[in-house]
């Protein structure tokens, strides 16, 4: 059973836990698969992480989207940032479009790091600089939607 | 001393955590605020879903559509149902989900699981069976001597209808094999043989299938609104005995249809993903049981 797992390795147990899965399952619907490939063959459902950087390079491109961050660690380095989304085409749908990244923008992304401990997230939601919050799953890929 | 940080819905963020890099570690006492985020975030994504790739069934009272020839026409953008459980997993309709592999097929499924990344996430096709076991809509454009299928990916398979075909003593190995259509009835049967033996997933889970996979599916337009196919899956290298699968997907409003999508042109995630689907769930889809939940997110006139 996967623990929410802070990048430095700290297990946290939350009372929301229960909510927000529920919330997901939701969301997911009837659990059907999709994706492109599954979330659990690239990503680590333990380490939720949230980033907040500046926009640096978009990639509006199948069979993923990718944007690229600048982010500060706490010593004040900037840390470079893999940001993968769905397929345009999904997210569009959703209301998601190429414009609404703009380099130099200063985004907020909440998902999952790789397994393989690479600087790259499922950005599975993200906050818009004007505050709207879209949804960047795959969607049916196994994860958390 | 580092100074204790919150956000402005007061979570506290633990001294270790970057400016730009958080971790998530919410307190009770957020309860309700993250209540309020979380809930208006699901009825965001819901409605989105919902426009999405799985669609709920529904009855129909519109008759099938029939082509001048008096045969059921196929034709329309596919999408599957919520009631398609569980999603990816060939072995859907078995108790259990246990597919009847023989050594050899557990050897194989072994060797998916722990030397192969997925083909389809390399931009390999799918194939048959695989396509229909997919969460993916397709699009289907049905003629009186041939039927395309039409893939996400921006793959296709043709099938000939014509009674008088026969299959090929050795067909060169492919993905969707060497497909022949005929009709029984209103029943479009398409036998297919001649199938590849590496780098194929005869589902998302990798479970495996051989070059002496025979499959045969038989499809039906009951209505205007669904399409349904039962299908034989033959594979005596790998499954101890036939097995079956079947599914009914619902038509798609009129201006949905299949994207442009090339699948290698930006396949970053490649170098990231591992061997294997990931685990797979007790239901039968892959994924993980108890995912960490993301923060929550951030209400919108906070910022």
């Amino acid at each position: 059973m996967a623990k929410p797992v802070a990048a430095d390795g700290v297990v946290e147990h939350t009372p929301m836990k229960t909510l927000l899965l529920a919330a997901g399952i939701l969301v997911a619907g009837g659990g059907s698969l999709a994706a492109h490939h599954s979330f659990a063959a690239e990503f680590d459902a333990s380490k939720a992480i949230r980033l907040n950087g500046t926009l640096t390079k978009v990639e509006w491109t199948n069979p993923h989207i990718y944007f690229y961050l600048d982010v500060k660690d706490e010593s004040g380095n900037v840390v470079h940032w893999t940001c993968e989304s769905g397929a345009p085409g999904a997210l569009s749908r959703r209301g998601w479009k190429r414009g609404d990244l703009k380099l130099g923008d200063t985004v907020v992304v909440d998902g999952y790091r790789a397994k393989n401990g690479a600087n790259m997230i499922d950005a599975r939601r993200v906050t818009l600089p004007d505050g709207r919050i879209v949804s960047g799953a795959s969607a049916g890929d196994g994860g958390p939607q | 001393m580092t100074k204790r940080r919150s956000d402005s819905v007061g979570r506290a963020f633990p001294p270790s955590a970057s400016a730009g890099l958080r971790l998530f570690r919410p307190g009770i006492r957020t309860v309700a605020s993250y209540l309020v985020a979380v809930l208006a975030f699901v009825a965001v994504s819901t409605t989105a879903h919902a426009q999405g790739l799985t669609v709920q069934d529904f009855k129909s009272n519109r008759p099938t559509p029939r082509m001048a020839n008096g045969k059921p026409d196929f034709s329309g953008y596919w999408k599957g149902t919520t009631d398609t459980k569980p999603g990816g997993n060939i072995g859907k309709d078995l108790p259990g989900w246990k597919l009847p592999l023989t050594p050899a097929g557990e050897a194989a499924l072994k060797h998916n699981l722990t030397a192969t990344v997925d083909p389809e996430a390399v931009c390999i096709i799918g194939g048959i069976p695989r396509h229909n076991a997919s969460g993916l809509p397709f699009e289907v454009l049905h003629g009186a001597k041939k039927i395309a299928f039409l893939y996400w990916y921006s793959y296709f398979r043709l099938i000939p209808i014509d009674a008088a075909l026969k299959h090929s003593d050795d067909p060169d190995p492919s993905f969707f094999g060497e497909e022949i259509g005929k009709w029984e009835g209103d029943t479009l049967v398409i036998d297919s043989i001649g199938f590849k033996d590496e780098k194929v997933w005869i589902d998302e889970n990798a479970n495996p299938h051989s070059d002496a996979l025979h499959v045969v599916e038989r499809w039906t337009r009951p209505d205007a609104d669904h399409i349904h196919v039962e299908t034989l899956i033959e594979d005596p290298k790998f499954y101890t005995k036939p097995f079956t699968y079947s599914r009914t997907w619902v038509l798609g409003k009129p201006d949905e249809q299949i994207q442009e999508y090339s699948c290698s042109e930006n396949n970053v995630d490649a170098a990231h993903l591992g061997f294997g689907p990931g685990p797979i769930r007790p239901d039968g889809t892959r994924g993980y049981v108890d995912p960490a939940p993301l923060p929550p997110p951030i209400p919108r006139t906070a910022k």
